[in-house]
């Protein structure tokens, strides 16, 4: 089956006084209908990467690689041709809704703005699919929820609001940037419940940027984890969580409540000026002399899972 | 980016623009022709000897041109900074410690906003003899409302941050906290404020001038374009008399505010990796 | 040796008609021991912060009062009022709005130590201790508050805080804003000068897993009332 994004080698330099380099030879594909999870910690480059998918990264960004999207390198088009596939083809949910969704406008407009703006029907048209799609997701009646403004619902319900405004022209790939920061438990699971229903159709792709490991076990097919501009672990979710690899992986894990919150010590290297051979080495229990001097490439272990680490082979 | 280049060039001509007046507010006697008591023949037209001609009275106009840029640059800028000045500490008081200072101070605010300047000095200047002074001191305590506002505003925002409610907690004396931390981080949102004061008092000072109600021992732009008007220079077409203060008055109010505006674009952005 | 709300009440006034004001809590009373930690749970909106920003003396309570040492601060003279002020500390949210962003982090610490009489010549030794004590390097001192990371930003904070040498801190959601490996590290460097210096914590957070690692005793805000549970 074809894969509906796939990356290729992307690397993401922010040229200012230093060069920043964000992200490192990314490659991962992504298929209908599945939802592939990439964790990692503040700085690791994640949202990078999602914006780079959207063509959103300022002008000092130079990016190199390739993100092809249903068979076209994103990289290579206009930016015309981009933004005409912003929001019909390829949308974003960004974390925050109190932020992206505007005050002073109920959310029914809020929900149809994307149809109107596509030229993809009428006045009556756009709020009909509203209606629709408010009923889809389990608010009904709908009557009761599109005239409210942001600020008379919850952080949770206008997330929830958010992703319907995002997908209401259905795209075949949704980036979910940290959706369930700053939420309740209880708006977790409702956002969580909304995205799982999002590729329950089997045709749309969703890539969730978290560092909440509890969602990305609950929803995600796949687990990408990032470490310092670079994916050091890609798995299933079930042998992922069973028996992680990577020294880093490990260490996420370790630092859950459920099993003690035990920290890994020290912090990430800049990405200003990475370390010479594996990055996570200085941090790592296990590292021995190879680890310091080569840099691990991301390869294929037995059970089917990528691993970046001298340790893991 | 082709819009923040080219706000960087109008900032730029802005300011170059802006020096040349400076300069000749700051060293009239280097730049000018001649000295404001100098005199030949009244109301020649520009020639070799007098580039823009001479008044009524024999003074050359181009250094009267020259020298009239004192005044305005003066009141311009010294009744902003009373009027920032008063800005800050009334914005500063009200958003800092709330409650019932805050409802007084506003008030107040609102009461002197209702006060128009203009009638108010025609009117002191009806019992006080006029001058620069008494200018400043009016026009800069007559401005400073819409700055005690914006002030007030972003301190109630600057003090609900972390580092200020950590200063509180720590038991700094208000003062310090609001000279150390909360002025250096609203300092953005009071200088265009500042530079577009200064336009307006530019302004305010050449209409008042213009009605004879500016300080009569310095002619400054405004005088000039009144004394070209009343002293025959307008019926004998003499349009090298009034339109040049005219064309200074524009373009030094225009420079100043475009920097005015410059300061409220530019923000610096800076790059932040997530 | 504690402190403790007293029967707190805060409301807020909602509009200049009698009858329209909005009270986040009332009638909470707990007690902080010095050394333990009392966590305090509840939903975003709840009023726990309220309730942190008022036993740390930044907002009066409407009704009620806020003892320490068994003195009403309300009734303090003003250098009792000044010692409670040192030995209260707060820690909040957001690491990025720690530090004054036109400071240089040597700059912020520095001021704190003028504040409390350090002499100048003590001062660098003073502040390389402390931040021994919280695991970072003086070369972040000559940083600005934006080239700093969450984790470091909030470290860089207790180890401000820890100058005055404080007997409590409220710890507004110290850790929701940062990532899970680095919210770990921060946990257990609380936990661990908890244990050196004796300090009471009051440690407010939604996530109840946080609270109930580091509290000994947790309470719960829901509809303005406070719920105490047993030992955890």
């Amino acid at each position: 089956m074809n894969p509906v994004l796939e990356i290729d080698a992307l690397s993401v330099t922010f040229c200012g006084k230093q060069a920043v380099h964000a992200v490192d030879r990314v490659s991962f594909s992504l298929g209908g209908g599945e939802i592939l999870a990439l964790v990692g910690e503040t700085g690791c480059g994640k949202s990078v990467i999602a914006h780079a998918i959207m063509g959103l990264l300022p002008g000092e960004a130079q990016v190199s690689g390739r993100i092809v999207f249903k068979g076209r390198d994103l990289l290579a088009l206009s930016e015309r041709e981009r933004s005409a596939m912003r929001g019909k083809d390829c949308a974003i949910v960004f974390q925050d809704p109190s932020r992206a969704l505007n005050p002073v406008h109920r959310i029914g407009r809020q929900i149809a703005e994307p149809v109107l703006i596509h030229g993809a029907g009428s006045r009556e048209e756009a709020h009909r699919r509203a209606a629709a799609l408010l009923e889809r997701m389990g608010l009904s009646p709908p009557g009761n929820y599109l005239p409210l403004y942001p600020c008379q619902s919850s952080g949770g319900m206008n997330q929830r609001f958010l992703i319907a405004a995002s997908t209401i022209l259905d795209p075949s790939l949704v980036i979910a940037d940290e959706p369930t920061k700053g939420l309740d438990p209880g708006r977790v699971r409702e956002v969580e419940d909304e995205l799982v229903r999002l590729t329950g159709g089997g045709r749309t792709a969703l890539l969730l940027i978290t560092h909440d490991l509890a969602v990305a076990r609950r929803i995600a097919d796949r687990i990408a984890v990032m470490y310092a501009g670079e994916i050091v672990e890609l798995a299933e979710n079930d042998a992922f969580f069973d028996r992680p690899s990577h020294p880093y992986s490990r260490g996420l894990l370790q630092s859950l409540p459920e099993h003690g919150f035990v920290p890994i010590p020290g912090s990430s290297p800049s990405p200003v000026s990475p370390p010479p051979g594996c990055r996570f080495q200085a941090r790592c229990r296990d590292g021995k002399a190879v680890c310091g001097g080569q840099h691990p490439d991301l390869v294929s272990a037995a059970d089917g899972r990528m691993v970046r680490c001298w340790q893991c082979r | 980016m082709r819009a923040m280049d080219a706000l960087k060039s109008t900032n730029r001509g802005a300011m170059a623009l802006l020096a040349v007046f400076l300069c000749m507010a700051a060293f009239p006697s280097l730049i000018a022709p001649y000295g404001p008591s100098e005199r030949s023949m009244p109301y020649q037209a520009p020639g070799p000897e007098h580039i823009l001609g001479t008044t009524n009275m024999g003074n050359d106009i181009l250094s009267e041109l020259i020298y009239g840029a004192r005044i305005s640059l003066l009141v311009g800028f010294a009744s902003a900074l009373l009027a920032t000045g008063i800005g800050l500490a009334v914005g500063l008081t009200a958003g800092y410690f709330r409650g019932a200072l805050d409802e007084v101070l506003m008030a107040f605010t609102d009461v002197v906003l209702i006060i128009p300047k203009i009638p108010l000095i025609i009117i002191l200047a009806a019992f006080l003899r006029p001058g620069v002074g008494i200018l400043i001191l009016v026009l800069g305590a007559l401005s400073w409302e819409s700055i005690a506002r914006v002030v007030r505003s972003k301190t109630l925002q600057v003090r609900e941050t972390g580092f200020v409610m950590s200063a509180r907690c720590m038991g700094f004396p208000p003062l310090r906290i609001m000279a150390s931390d909360i002025v250096p981080n609203i300092i953005h949102v009071v200088l265009p404020k500042f530079m577009l004061a200064t336009a307006a008092a530019m302004i305010s000072e050449a209409s008042l001038s213009f009605l004879g109600l500016g300080d009569p021992s310095m002619e400054s732009w405004g005088a000039m374009v009144s004394s070209a008007f009343t002293k025959g220079g307008f019926i004998r077409e003499m349009w090298w008399w009034y339109l040049p203060p005219g064309i200074c008055i524009t373009l030094c109010v225009l420079s100043v505010a475009a920097i005015g505006f410059a300061f409220e674009a530019g923000e610096g952005t800076t790059v932040r990796v997530e | 040796m504690s402190l403790s709300a007293d029967r707190l009440t805060r409301a807020y006034r909602n509009g200049f008609l009698p009858g329209s004001r909005r009270t986040v809590f009332r009638d909470l009373s707990l007690t902080i021991r010095p050394g333990e930690t009392f966590g305090l749970m509840g939903n975003s909106g709840a009023g726990k912060s309220t309730l942190g920003r008022v036993i740390a003396g930044l907002e009066p309570p409407t009704a009620g009062r806020v003892c320490f040492h068994g003195r009403d601060t309300a009734l303090m003279n003003r250098s009792e009022y000044r010692a409670f002020r040192r030995s209260v500390q707060v820690m909040f949210q957001d690491p990025s709005a720690a530090f004054n962003p036109k400071k240089t982090i040597g700059t912020s610490y520095m001021e704190v130590l003028d504040l409390i009489g350090t002499p100048r010549a003590a001062q660098e030794a003073v502040i390389a201790g402390i931040l021994e004590s919280v695991g970072l390097s003086g070369e972040l001192l000559g940083r600005y508050p934006h080239q700093i990371s969450g984790g470091q930003s909030q470290r860089l904070a207790l180890g401000r805080i820890l100058l005055l040498d404080p007997e409590y801190i409220v710890l507004d959601e110290p850790t929701s804003a940062l990532d899970v490996s680095v919210q770990a590290q921060i946990l257990h460097l609380l936990k661990e000068l908890q244990s050196e210096r004796g300090i009471g914590y009051l440690f407010i957070s939604h996530d109840e897993a946080v609270v109930r690692f580091m509290a000994s005793r947790v309470g719960r805000i829901e509809d303005g009332r406070l719920v105490i549970e047993g030992e955890a």
